[in-house]
């Protein structure tokens, strides 16, 4: 089947660009508790500095460009209604950005209440946005891998919403409220969902149709379209029977699990680097660079994973979930999406002139939307900010320096994204401006 | 009746082929038609030549290519 994209249903463009300029700010913060908290952050991943820092970046960063992305992708590549995108955005939007601050402070000020708040305020916002994803994603007459995975993916973040909330309840009325799980089985199904059901199903669903469009690669073998987010999905629901499981015998069946969960990411980086490697274009631009550190990145940590799970002196130091947690959210994660967003700003940007002005008017090239150079500086910046943030784990006294390099790979991410959106509202003003002395002139 | 025009855009990443094509409509004289070798089905350049005055038609090749042939509709 041919991928085809719509833009008659694409939402105004306000719609995801407040979610995509917010994302990289957030990242920015996270990097700067780094800074202040400095190396006791890295000591384990209970630290309220980690914990803080991580619901930073994954809520306030990738979150905030999903959902934003999510809003325009579907109507676009599903064709489906989106009920009141703006309306949605105008609520989802700050909810979002407030329940992450929320959370952060309730981590490094140890305030119970704010975890109910947080717990409030996110149950909110996401179930209007997963309601109204929900109902487009059903009505669509679209079909497709890439739809069905979709559907899947949104549903993890309903279960990772969910779980989120359940914890947040723990924490905030501790005295009041004693789940009947084991608060580490709670973390890790939550962990396994928000990363492995949400962020990696919605990356694949999304790399099926782009990695083949935009990378001018081959497409993904058919088979493996299906086994991937099945094989996921199989994965995410034996490792949540844990909540009801934890003696020794299932301690030993859920490292089965955990193995297969890691093989499935390594055939899924493999498989991209592979079509990567067959693309028809030679040109290596950010966005293909940024996939290849993302899937160099989750293969490191499928690797990473069998090694901690068979050496039990490694497994078993309180850095591993930290040395993975790298690897799988600024390596794999920010990776794609900031290499996604070199690609959709442009991409929005002119589709949206062209929709103002037609044929007559002339709106800048894609390239002209982000400099080359600019791009390519702040990538070089990212990197070296992974690199420096995977030797703070094994050495913790680099957490300033690596602490201040992803402040400044985000900043430097976030001035990128403004001048592109800059660069939308000078064409549309000379759009207007030239449509509105068209109409003035006497014919 | 003229050669038509040709974007092979196959091993283009979009939006290059409508870029292109957009270059090349502007300039297309009626009874001139421009050819489009796709990979995709291209909605938006079918709204935009819905918009502007063009008519065209699209056809699946051999090879899994998408041929669009398009011309300025004739004013009545």
């Amino acid at each position: 089947m041919q991928p085809v994209l719509s833009f008659e249903q694409a939402p105004p463009i306000s719609v995801p660009y407040r979610f995509f300029l917010t994302a990289p700010l957030f990242g920015a913060v996270a990097g700067l508790v780094l800074v202040l908290l400095g190396p006791d952050t890295f000591q384990s991943r209970w630290s309220p500095g980690a914990l803080a820092m991580t619901h930073l970046i994954v809520v306030d960063f990738m979150l905030q460009v999903m959902c934003g992305s999510l809003l325009q992708f579907v109507a676009v590549v599903a064709g489906a209604n989106i009920w009141r995108p703006r309306l949605v955005a105008h609520i989802v939007h700050p909810l979002i950005t407030a329940g992450a601050i929320f959370l952060a402070s309730a981590f490094l000020l140890e305030q119970q209440v704010l975890f109910l708040v947080a717990a409030a305020v996110f149950v909110t916002a996401l179930g209007l946005f997963l309601t109204v994803m929900f109902i487009a994603l059903l009505r669509t007459p679209a079909r497709g891998m890439s739809i069905y995975v979709l559907r899947t993916a949104v549903f993890g973040l309903l279960v990772t919403v969910m779980l989120g909330a359940t914890l947040a309840l723990t924490l905030g009325l501790e005295e009041h409220l004693q789940s009947e799980w084991s608060l580490l089985a709670l973390i890790n199904v939550h962990v396994a969902w928000g990363l492995g059901g949400w962020a990696l199903m919605l990356v694949i669903g999304v790399s099926y149709l782009v990695v083949p469009m935009f990378q001018l690669t081959p497409s993904y073998p058919p088979w493996l379209t299906r086994l991937l987010p099945a094989g996921l999905f199989v994965v995410l629901c034996l490792w949540s029977l844990q909540l009801f499981a934890s003696d020794a015998a299932s301690q030993k069946w859920q490292t089965a699990v955990g193995l297969a969960g890691a093989g499935l990411g390594a055939v899924y980086a493999a498989t991209t680097l592979w079509l990567q490697s067959r693309r028809r274009r030679r040109q290596a631009d950010p966005t293909l660079i940024y996939w290849r550190g993302a899937m160099l990145s989750l293969a490191a940590f499928a690797l990473s994973w069998v090694v901690l799970e068979t050496v039990p002196q490694l497994g078993g130091s309180p850095r591993a979930p930290l040395w993975l947690g790298v690897l799988v959210i600024p390596g794999l994660f920010l990776s794609v999406i900031t290499g996604m967003l070199y690609k959709i700003m442009p991409f929005l940007n002119w589709l949206h002139l062209q929709q103002q002005g037609g044929t007559v008017t002339t709106s800048p090239n894609m390239k002209q939307m982000i400099p080359e150079g600019a791009m390519r500086g702040q990538m070089r910046l990212h990197f070296a900010a992974l690199g420096l943030l995977l030797a703070a784990v094994l050495w913790p006294a680099l957490a300033l320096p690596a602490g201040l390099m992803f402040t400044a790979s985000c900043l430097w991410l976030e001035w990128n994204l403004v001048g592109a959106a800059r660069v939308y509202a000078r064409f549309r003003d000379k759009i207007r401006a030239a449509a509105g002395t068209a109409v003035a002139e006497p014919r | 009746m003229p050669e038509p025009r040709l974007i092979d855009g196959r091993d283009m990443e979009p939006p290059e082929p409508l870029e292109r094509a957009m270059a090349e409509l502007a300039t297309l004289a009626p009874g001139d038609e421009l050819v489009m070798l796709l990979r995709c089905e291209p909605l938006p350049l079918y709204s935009i030549l819905d918009r502007n005055g063009f008519g065209y038609s699209a056809s699946l090749q051999a090879d899994g290519s998408n041929e669009v042939r398009i011309s300025r509709k004739i004013q009545p």
